[in-house]
């Protein structure tokens, strides 16, 4: 019986994919590059949130609860805790992000007790105790110890006996490497010092930033948080490790998400193809099927032969795609790092590692997807009327109907799916208002193609004259070869669109937030480098110096657990905001006495979903404040969200005097780069940042650029799937149409002629797909722009058309379907006139 | 025993017309006839509607006491399966399979397999004349060659019915006298059923007897 299984199916399904060997590839290919691109970046986000969701649990050890608050506590609240019943041991601890001098960025330092934290993080305890030795020792009165992280010590390139350099204020501070910590001490990017150093070398005194909690046996933890928050300050919180896991991925979800949607479209784009290779061949094997259904094979046999050659593709796809997948994560980790270039883990090193159920579940993916795509070429192959294919075999392949009630059905639901909200804060209605809108514009396609070929004009030529009556007289052909086109020119014309409206979005922003001459910056929100209110005055007394406006970055904790927001403290006039902010929406109504005025960047706005004019109450350390909005600015710095305020207020509220930003404007007659070494000759010793607006703009340009370069790859891989589709279209049709050539060889048409014919036709084709891509992708880029960014970064944009960019494209792809066609027709033109004529097959 | 009753077909559409009407046919087992008649005269027709890959407007096809009209296409299929052979005159020849799997197909569709299905095919293209060409792809063979071929593919699972459409349509003289004894030997070797439709009065003479389809009906000559 199996003997008799291998030639039916050497008969339905491996005859046919040996047979046709270009296009099985092609449609391998192409499943393979869509699954390969899944699965990558799959790979890359899973391996990169479990490092981040593990540097973040480390930084707990053993404990089952935590109480913490963005701007600390009172050290008083500590043995308060310890006391409470049902808590075994509290480990409190100091955390500082240090800025580092001499790079970019900030070290996490961990100031721990070293008695207190051996119960709760035995792996380091026993480093901690040596860190406590020298302490009481004095055994280092210049530099303190302090155990690095593995990650922080590659990262930083420091091993033990090296100096680390940070800074507080402008005051450098060093600490002695006294040793690295293995990778199970303590995954983060971070060192561990003593908790009184950090108190003292941060200016902490007082102060904790964490206690660390282990219960007692038996002990519930809910009725232990009970107590906890009875005693709890303003702003302090109880926390599972869990949450602190999810908080640090929380910024990045929307990037990953969106990357993992990209990367499923080449996986949808690589589907299209095959519903298009498995529909040509189901049209040009009619006479087949034809036979078989006649030899005693029956439709459902058919059917499922058919699937089962579709499977066959897909699973071949799909472990070419896994094992693709894994060799591009691979490489992407090495060379573009955990976030891909976006710079959202920027100190995460992960190895790769994939499970073998990953694999399956990709596997599986990627044949339902060849399944999927070759359900309606199946069912069409088994419904070919027998008798009339026997005698005709290619009598259908003219025929095209337009589903219009389908395609009107489509565009309706791509529509009211814009109107519903993001699901679980992720764009989903978006993107699927984007898949129904394209399948609408694929269902349209015969019609389209029908209006414009009966609309050519006739007469021009002969190889214009037998193009156009070819693609009239076989619609349905040229309907999937335009449609291949359709699905990846649309796609890649619609993120051009969002990709160039994002990046000018960008540009003019930055030009508008950066009105100054020069800035000077030290750290940034949470960091433990900043300049004080003398240094800012000798700044002001540099001869050239016009004025100067200063900013302080913190944070503020907003209400009902909504986390965190960036506080920007800046020199700002309430009545013309808009002079140093881009602002959205903006009232006049007067602010209440008892309330200060805020502006809300876009995120934060969403955040707290309140309209501008209202009112809200927040936390500045463990200050409340209630705050009115008073307008609503665009911000593409800080994707969590910020909240702008007056500093002179900030300063009242908090008293904290400490800037980061300063806004320098200059005389006219000075000169820059004068006033740039007047600064450096003021502060010598210190680490900051000092920039022109222009140079600042050329980073955030080139942070952009970097951030966007895989989705340029994805773009590049999906068109190449559509060209994949022209390809193999066209070298179904020349292969049918060889007896054709033969005939036009016969009556006198030179093989250029017929090459011209073939141009034109993948040309035309080409064309068509391009003005139907150009229409469709202009409307899924509204939907990038207006819906799908907003809800996934917060940010507005403003539409900018790459017009130059899609007319190259647009003409390549042209140049391109119509060498594909000449090169695919380039065998039929080879062979011998007189046998191709003769040829039944 | 195949047996046509009063069978009527008409055809919808543009151009909508009857092609058969009250057509009744006996032919008994081993028998072999041939069908002549003028273009749309209905005679490829007459041979889907026997075949069952078409359905009759009224009237019933009886094959050894089965009525195919009363079964669903799946049944049909495989009462095809097992009892009909089909030539055609453009060979239809499976193009990705060689000489050999094209001949074993129907042997496949029907669990011959091992050595059985080997003696078989052995003796079929030894018949056929093509043992030579068995690896063969079908692309390297003349068109006389092909249709040996297909002759072979419609005796190999010894159907008790062979459907013949124009067998000869696309080959020289001496090819088509060639498949036609061919055809005509195998069928009486094998005691089939065989029903040739033709235009050409040389082949129709290779029947046992003849019959002309034309619009007042079916009648011996």
């Amino acid at each position: 019986m199996a003997a008799a299984t291998r030639v039916v199916l050497d008969a339905s399904v491996f005859g046919p994919l040996r047979h046709a060997p270009g296009r099985t590839v092609l449609a391998i290919a192409a499943i393979a590059l869509g699954v390969a691109l899944g699965f990558a970046i799959y790979l890359i986000n899973r391996v990169a949130a479990d490092e981040v969701s593990l540097a973040a649990r480390s930084l707990f050890g053993l404990a089952d609860l935590a109480i913490e608050s963005n701007g600390g506590f009172d050290e008083a609240l500590y043995p308060r805790v310890a006391r409470i019943e049902g808590v075994e041991v509290a480990s409190p601890v100091v955390q500082v992000e240090a800025k580092l001098i001499g790079q970019r960025g900030a070290l996490t330092l961990l100031g721990m007790d070293a008695f207190r934290s051996r119960r709760l993080q035995p792996a380091f305890a026993r480093f901690a105790e040596t860190l406590s030795r020298d302490e009481s020792d004095g055994s280092s009165s210049s530099k303190q110890a302090v155990y690095l992280s593995t990650s922080a010590a590659q990262g930083l390139g420091l091993s033990a006996g090296d100096t680390l350099r940070v800074q507080v204020g402008l005051r450098p501070e060093e600490f002695e490497v006294a040793g690295v910590l293995p990778p199970v001490a303590l995954q983060d990017r971070a060192g561990v010092i003593d908790i009184a150093t950090a108190q003292w070398k941060f200016d902490r005194l007082g102060r904790l930033s964490r206690i660390n909690l282990r219960l007692a046996p038996g002990a519930s933890p809910a009725r232990v948080q009970q107590s906890i928050e009875k005693i709890l300050p303003a702003g302090a919180r109880v926390v599972a490790p869990g949450q602190a896991a999810d908080e640090a991925l929380r910024l990045s979800r929307a990037y990953r998400s969106n990357l993992t949607a990209l990367a499923l479209v080449a996986l949808f784009t690589g589907g299209f193809f095959v519903y298009s290779t498995q529909s040509l061949a189901a049209l040009r094997r009619r006479r087949e099927f034809a036979l078989l259904h006649a030899l005693g094979i029956t439709r459902r046999e058919q059917l499922v032969l058919t699937l089962l050659g579709g499977a066959i593709v897909g699973v071949a796809g799909a472990v070419l795609g896994v094992a693709l997948g894994i060799a591009i994560a691979n490489l992407g980790l090495n060379v573009l790092g955990a976030d891909l270039g976006a710079g959202f883990f920027r100190g995460i090193t992960p190895s790769l590692q994939w499970h073998w159920l990953e694999a399956a579940v990709f596997c599986a993916l990627g044949a339902g997807v060849a399944i999927v795509g070759t359900l309606q070429p199946a069912l069409d192959a088994a419904q070919i009327p027998t008798a009339a294919a026997l005698k005709s075999g290619d009598v259908a392949s003219g025929q095209v109907r337009t589903r219009w009630p389908l395609v009107i059905t489509l565009l309706v639901a791509a529509v009211a799916a814009l109107l519903l909200p993001p699901v679980a804060g992720l764009p989903l209605p978006g993107y699927v208002s984007i898949a129904l809108l394209i399948v609408g514009a694929v269902v349209a396609m015969p019609a389209i193609l029908q209006r414009l070929l009966a609309a050519a004009p006739r007469g021009q030529s002969v190889p214009w004259e037998i193009s156009i009556s070819h693609l009239r007289g076989t619609a349905r052909y040229a309907t999937l070869s335009v449609s291949a086109i359709v699905v990846s020119f649309s796609l890649m014309v619609a993120m051009a669109i969002m990709v160039m409206s994002f990046r000018n979005s960008l540009d003019a922003w930055t030009q508008r937030i950066l009105p100054a001459d020069l800035y000077v910056r030290a750290g940034s929100v949470g960091q433990s480098s900043h300049l004080s209110e003398t240094d800012v005055a000798a700044l002001r007394s540099i001869p050239g110096v016009a004025r100067l406006e200063v900013s302080r970055l913190t944070e503020v904790s907003l209400p009902e657990n909504l986390g965190t927001a960036a506080l920007v403290a800046r020199d700002i006039d309430a009545r013309q905001a808009s002079r140093v902010l881009w602002i959205e929406k903006q009232t006049d109504k007067p602010t209440p006495p008892d309330a200060v005025p805020v502006w809300l960047s876009e995120a934060a706005a969403d955040l707290l979903k309140l309209p501008v004019g209202a009112e809200f109450d927040m936390l500045i350390g463990e200050r409340p404040v209630k705050a009115s909005i008073r307008g609503v600015w665009r911000d593409y710095e800080h994707q969590r969200g910020a909240i702008v305020m007056e500093r002179a207020a900030y300063v009242r509220l908090s008293g904290d005097r400490a800037i980061n930003t300063v806004w320098m404007w200059l005389e006219p007659t000075a000169s820059v780069e004068a006033v740039q070494q007047q600064v450096r000759d003021l502060l010598p010793q210190a680490d900051y940042d000092l920039r022109t607006p222009r140079e600042l703009r050329q980073l955030s340009l080139q942070a952009f650029d970097r951030t966007f370069a895989v989705t340029y790859a994805l773009e590049l891989i999906a068109i190449l799937i559509g060209l994949f589709g022209i390809s193999a279209g066209t070298s179904a049709q020349v292969l049918a149409r060889r007896a054709e050539f033969g005939v036009l060889r016969h009556i006198g048409l030179t093989r250029a002629q017929i090459a011209s014919t073939l141009a034109i036709e993948g040309a035309g084709l080409g064309g068509l797909g391009v003005v139907a891509g150009l229409v469709t992708g202009g409307l899924v880029s509204l939907i990038l722009v207006y819906v799908v960014n907003r809800q996934s970064f917060h940010w507005s944009m403003d539409l900018f058309v790459p017009v130059g960019l899609l007319a190259t494209l647009s003409l390549a792809l042209i140049v391109s379907a119509s060498l594909i066609a000449v090169f695919s027709g380039r065998q039929a033109m080879r062979e011998d006139a007189v046998r191709v004529v003769k040829e039944d097959w | 025993m195949l047996a046509l009753e009063s069978l009527t077909k008409s055809f919808d559409g543009a151009r909508a017309r009857q092609v058969l009407r009250d057509i009744s046919l006996q032919v008994p087992d081993g028998e072999y006839i041939a069908i002549m008649g003028e273009s749309g005269a209905g005679k490829s027709t007459l041979l889907n509607l026997i075949a069952g890959l078409d359905r009759p407007d009224a009237g019933r096809v009886v094959l050894d006491g089965e009525d195919l009209t009363l079964l669903d296409d799946a049944a049909c299929t495989r009462l095809r399966r097992v009892k009909m052979g089909f030539v055609f005159q453009a060979f239809h020849l499976l193009p990705h399979l060689s000489v050999e799997r094209n001949v074993a197909l129907p042997l496949a569709l029907n669990g011959v397999v091992g050595r059985d299905a080997a003696v078989r095919i052995d003796e079929m293209l030894a018949a056929v004349g093509l043992s030579e060409c068995r690896h063969d792809s079908p692309a390297k063979l003349s068109g006389g060659e092909m249709q040996r071929v297909a002759v072979a593919r419609a005796l190999i699972h010894k159907p008790s019915l062979v459907l013949a459409d124009e067998p000869t349509g696309n080959l020289d003289a001496d090819s088509a006298t060639e498949v036609l004894e061919l055809l005509r030997s195998q069928l009486k070797r094998d005691r089939a059923t065989g029903i040739l439709v033709t235009h050409s009065t040389i082949a129709a003479a290779t029947a046992d007897r003849v019959y002309r389809l034309s619009a007042r009906g079916l009648r011996q000559e």
